[in-house]
């Protein structure tokens, strides 16, 4: 026995030693790095999905050559049940990185409260560099409680409605529907039983009938922006969105439900709309890549989501933004920053649309000659951008997962099961995002 | 000589009972009073595990008082027991007298009924998951091949805590013929010749000597029964998630959700020592109102 701990020690202790010893000289003959004292390094996490990975790659090699003495180390973020919590789990270990490329605001009052990111505009170039690329009613949006800029808007995913063109045309639908009554006319057509075996084939459209919290950032919460010309769920820090424009939405949810429209189960064994069982599916451009490579024999268009009747103006919707952050852990600010500009600068977004086919958060997307070829190769993404300055993220209030899931309970008891009028459901789902708000205070 | 070894002996005694105590000492600090006392604490923060605590005095009891998610998950905790202590108490009582009884292969039988109760709860729920399902479980296919509709078990949200009930008592059963079987084989059969010899019916047997007589079990199994019915988790965590319109939602589950879905460990704190308190005066009444003078 004791032969055997005196081996495990001897062992472990040689292991450590070894690992002091060449790990650091590692480093030291790393190509990339200059020597030790003249250098700062940077490191820098990015989502870590393979298109992301390989546009951090690309743009890290750029700056490291184009910036001997600020040296960035990419390191994708560490793979888990989600990026929220592998950056909660860092802040609250002082171990996060100096710059992060996945933040989403929806978790932003999190990292802020833990005292984890750094203020933005306390950078004398922020306001003109932000300006200079986002819409400044869409750059408000991403303000802090505290009235300052924790984020700088990067990139985003305009939910959209997908709708398959062969099952339109053999329904006798010529055009997309644009609005509620036009969708629910469409729908009565698009439902049908194809074999006549009296079970119906396919459906207008489909929802998971589970509560299930981020479901409604693709249902009602982006009907919501669209109906109520881009209003999210707060006005001032205070939920209020118990409006005639979120009671329609319910509306015509509980109405695809009760018609019909909409199965009152889930499918299991695929995506329904890339099986070609429901005609709509309400996305974002990531769709576009899946349903051509999983379906490349699937006709489909993609246009703005459906909107009240007596809408006018643009159509709003959510996108689901990922934006850049600093840490407070970092001991370079300022070249951080500079590292920030650079991933913003047109150059870099262009990278981002080719490379990893994500749209930038960019007033100029369509405007600028820059992005032109990649739009006329990709026309479909085409459509997504233009709804870029449309766009709305989440708001920046505390525990959006479960604002979102009461929400979801409420749509579920009023859409689904009819058990709730709109009105009853909105206020009640209202009254309990308060109550959460309130003792989150 | 002699004094100092009697002195010495206990002392060294009371050491190895220390020593030999020790392993429980320190398993019951560990896992049972720390969590005790780290959950009082945790009562008054605000904490979700990793940025500091946050002290809220008496916030997480106010937003209880006021959460309708609260209240609904007591309720059909309620509405589970409400049907599943009666259907455990009649299955098991039943079926123990019927195994008490001369029957042939009855070994084999309560060897049958005991198994579900050493099966995990999760591989049973999943099983019944496939019974329950709406569209091409066992059960509705077997409705429909005999001409009936099809019944939403776990989809509707009128019958799905029914439906769990069911499973659960199902499930349990096993252990609670055994504590019946117990207390019918110490029945003196002398009761049962003399009142045989007095005329008495079977059924007047059952209800004036076996019922009176197994009094005591009767309260083990409700204590029992409620308890188990109060940490109800497995069973709609699995099959629903708490739906559908959060009617299968149970005090357990709503706990498990507040805790790891939301990080709010303080709520969940404060959730779970209302549970236990509702728990105990539950169990206080029950024993009030059905225990019987000689009852132990």
């Amino acid at each position: 026995m004791c032969t055997f701990w005196k081996h495990v020690l001897r062992g472990t202790f040689s292991f450590l030693a070894l690992s002091f010893v060449v790990l650091p000289g590692c480093r030291e003959h790393s190509p990339d790095t200059a020597p030790v004292t003249d250098v700062v390094t940077l490191t820098y996490w990015p989502a870590p999905n393979p298109q992301e990975v390989a546009f951090a790659d690309t743009i890290v090699r750029q700056w490291n050559r184009l910036h001997p003495r600020i040296q960035v180390r990419m390191q994708s973020i560490p793979v888990s049940v989600s990026t929220e919590e592998v950056l909660l789990a860092a802040i609250a270990g002082g171990t996060t990185p100096d710059i992060c490329s996945n933040i989403w605001p929806g978790a932003l009052h999190e990292y802020t409260r833990a005292g984890g990111l750094l203020r933005l505009d306390r950078f004398a170039d922020f306001d003109s560099v932000a300006r200079s690329r986002t819409p400044d009613p869409l750059l408000q949006t991403f303000r802090s409680p505290d009235g300052g800029f924790h984020q700088m808007p990067w990139k985003t995913n305009p939910v959209m409605m997908f709708y398959n063109r062969t099952l339109f045309e053999e329904s006798g639908v010529e055009l997309a529907p644009r609005t509620y009554s036009e969708y629910f006319a469409a729908a009565q057509k698009l439902t049908r039983d194809r074999n006549g075996d009296g079970i119906i084939d396919v459906w207008a459209g489909e929802r998971d009938i589970r509560p299930i919290w981020w479901q409604r950032l693709f249902d009602v919460f982006p009907f919501t922006i669209a109906a109520s010309g881009g209003r999210t769920l707060f006005e001032q820090g205070e939920p209020a969105f118990a409006t005639p424009a979120t009671e329609g939405v319910f509306a015509f949810f509980q109405r695809c439900y009760a018609e019909g429209y909409y199965p009152h189960t889930y499918f299991a064994g695929g995506d329904p709309f890339i099986l070609e069982k429901k005609a709509t599916q309400f996305s974002g451009p990531y769709l576009v890549a899946t349903l051509q490579s999983l379906a490349p024999r699937l006709r489909f268009g993609v246009v703005p989501l459906p909107v009240p009747d007596d809408h006018t103006g643009p159509v709003h919707t959510y996108g689901d933004y990922k934006n850049i952050a600093i840490f407070t852990t970092t001991r370079y600010p300022a070249e951080a920053w500079e590292f920030v500009k650079f991933m913003v600068d047109a150059r870099q977004d262009l990278l981002l649309l080719t490379v990893a086919n994500q749209l930038p958060v960019r007033g100029d997307l369509l405007t600028n000659r820059m992005f032109a070829p990649y739009f006329e190769k990709n026309p479909m993404i085409r459509s997504f951008a233009e709804q870029v300055p449309y766009t709305r993220g989440v708001d920046a209030a505390p525990d959006l997962k479960e604002l979102f899931d009461a929400l979801s309970q409420e749509y579920e008891s009023c859409a689904v099961y009819g058990r709730k009028t709109p009105s009853q459901a909105v206020l009640d789902a209202q009254e309990r995002i308060r109550a959460i708000v309130d003792w989150n205070r | 000589m002699n004094a100092h070894s009697h002195t010495d002996t206990p002392r060294h005694a009371d050491r190895v009972g220390y020593a030999l105590v020790s392993p429980y000492v320190v398993f019951f600090l560990l896992f049972v009073g720390y969590p005790l006392i780290f959950s009082f604490v945790l009562m008054f923060h605000r904490w979700n595990i990793v940025t500091p605590m946050e002290w809220i005095g008496l916030r997480n009891f106010e937003r209880l008082l006021g959460d309708p998610l609260f209240y609904a998950s007591i309720t059909n905790t309620f509405i589970f027991l409400f049907v599943h202590i009666p259907l455990q108490l009649a299955a098991a009582l039943g079926i123990a007298v019927l195994l008490n009884m001369n029957v042939r292969f009855r070994g084999f039988f309560r060897t049958l009924y005991f198994l579900p109760v050493v099966v995990s709860g999760v591989v049973v729920t999943i099983l019944w998951q496939q019974l329950y399902a709406y569209d091409a479980g066992l059960l509705n296919r077997l409705m429909t091949a005999l001409g009936a509709a099809r019944i939403p078990w776990l989809v509707n949200p009128d019958i799905a805590m029914g439906s769990i009930a069911i499973m659960a008592t199902w499930k349990n059963v096993g252990i609670y013929i055994v504590l019946f079987l117990a207390g019918l084989q110490n029945i003196p059969s002398e009761l049962y010749e003399s009142a045989s010899l007095d005329g008495a019916s079977p059924a007047a047997r059952f209800f004036r000597i076996t019922l009176p007589m197994l009094n005591p079990t009767v309260v083990v199994v409700l204590v029992l029964s409620t308890i188990g019915g109060f940490s109800l988790f497995i069973e709609p965590y699995v099959l629903t998630g708490g739906g559908p319109m959060q009617s299968t939602l149970s005090g357990v589950l709503y706990i498990y959700y507040q805790a790891f879905n939301f990080g709010h460990m303080g709520y969940a704190a404060t959730l779970g020592f209302v549970l236990a308190v509702l728990v105990f005066a539950v169990v206080v009444l029950q024993r009030k109102s059905v225990e019987t003078e000689g009852t132990v």
